[in-house]
């Protein structure tokens, strides 16, 4: 039986992968950073996750204005980096776990989510900065991949009760799955940040710990924090965390922490990131 | 929890300094946002970067956008319906960083605006809501 052992939470700041891809990654800006991430590349090599249901938001490379699922799952073979102008990442083709997410995706819709599946696409940098966090740079990715891109651009954005419940459905889902597999679930974005208009460069370090504080908390309070909050105090990019809660609805009411991680900034953006199992 | 739709589009309005991606913008912004989208292709943004007039021309557009695009006036671009992760695509045409276009929409310089984030960024402060001024 396939089972989901534990979630990460992780910001996909862009740079990151500029800095894993430059060799930038030790230096003043970015080694208090990454050094929050050493950790949990230790404890993926020992946990050995077979696949990753990993949860992120396309950034108009997929998608472009003319489609817009809500919750879209990759039922793909494969899936190549995306050229986002400058070019696509010099990392390493993503694997799908095929018979896996076309089980969810099926599951899903008879648990009454119902998913647009995607066969093709490239994937970009939200989904790809956090394997390079997590993994670092192996010629081959250790595990498979089952993308699950939520609509986090155009309003309105799913509900956090509604990400959270679809978290739940995806552990059920996971969890009638024959094949003995050890799986994690990341829900990756955020934390605080704006990157439009005058207000751009917003940043909230006491809501952002208020919010990690939350998730490893024995109750699901933080489903109910309604959009024009996530807004008015992470900023109009900050919504993003909605995404971290499909991730915690699936570890059941109660988690233990196993690591957490906070700095300020990396580029416009408050990094976070926090390893949670289920308890 | 079910949320009136009037009632939550009126609170996206009140965030200063802010536009949200509601249906509206993406509505009007429709064609900045595909012509963005285009600059995705290296092709296309040669033919762009050799005459940005006549590829602004291809695109079903209004004057007052064309005109924002070609000032790179992003404010402008954003009441008009651009959206950031769109309008990024123009950036990295331009060869901009992410953080250096961002500040251009705010009262700041790059350096100015990268100083601001390394003391801690933006304060919430005052910038949550236009009616509430908290």
């Amino acid at each position: 039986m396939a089972k989901i052992t534990a979630g990460v939470g992780s910001s996909h700041v862009p740079l990151l992968g500029v800095a894993v891809d430059q060799g930038k990654w030790q230096d003043d800006y970015f080694g208090p950073i990454f050094a929050g991430y050493e950790w949990t590349r230790e404890w993926e090599k020992a946990e050995k996750p077979d696949v990753v249901i990993l949860v992120y938001n396309d950034h108009a490379s997929a998608f472009d204005a003319n489609i817009i699922p809500t919750f879209a799952i990759g039922c793909g073979e494969s899936y190549k980096p995306a050229d986002e102008g400058w070019g696509p990442r010099n990392v390493p083709d993503v694997e799908g776990h095929a018979d896996l997410a076309w089980h969810i995706a099926q599951s899903l819709i008879l648990d009454e989510f119902d998913m647009t599946i995607i066969n093709e696409m490239d994937v970009d940098h939200g989904l790809t900065v956090p394997m390079s966090m997590m993994f670092g740079q192996p010629e081959k990715w250790p595990c498979k991949v089952v993308p699950l891109a939520v609509n986090v651009v155009t309003y309105p954005v799913p509900s956090g009760n509604r990400c959270w419940a679809l978290g739940e459905a995806i552990a059920r889902a996971v969890e009638s799955f024959p094949e003995d597999l050890n799986v994690q679930i990341w829900g990756t974005g955020g934390m605080s940040h704006q990157l439009q208009g005058p207000r751009a460069g917003l940043l909230n370090r006491e809501w952002d710990n208020k919010f990690l504080d939350a998730l490893e908390a024995d109750n699901d309070d933080v489903r109910h924090i309604p959009h024009i909050e996530y807004l008015r105090e992470t900023g109009s990019e900050g919504i993003e965390m909605v995404m971290w809660l499909i991730m915690r609805g699936a570890l059941g009411q109660k988690v233990k922490r196993l690591h957490r991680h906070y700095h300020i900034p990396c580029s416009n953006t408050a990094i976070g990131h926090i390893v949670l199992a289920p308890a | 929890m079910k949320q009136n739709i009037h009632e939550y589009l009126a609170e996206l309005e009140d965030i200063p300094g802010t536009r949200i991606y509601t249906a509206a913008r993406a509505r009007k912004g429709y064609w900045i946002n595909q012509f963005a989208m285009s600059l995705m292709k290296g092709d296309n943004r040669e033919r762009f970067k050799a005459n940005e007039r006549a590829y602004l021309d291809e695109w079903k557009i209004s004057e007052e956008a064309k005109q924002a695009l070609l000032a790179r006036d992003y404010n402008t671009l954003l009441d008009l319906g651009g959206n950031v992760y769109f309008l990024s695509k123009l950036f990295s045409t331009d060869g901009l960083s992410f953080a250096e276009a961002v500040s251009t929409m705010t009262e700041y310089s790059f350096p100015e605006y990268r100083d601001m984030m390394l003391k801690g960024g933006r304060s919430p402060e005052g910038n949550r809501s236009i009616k509430g001024g908290y």
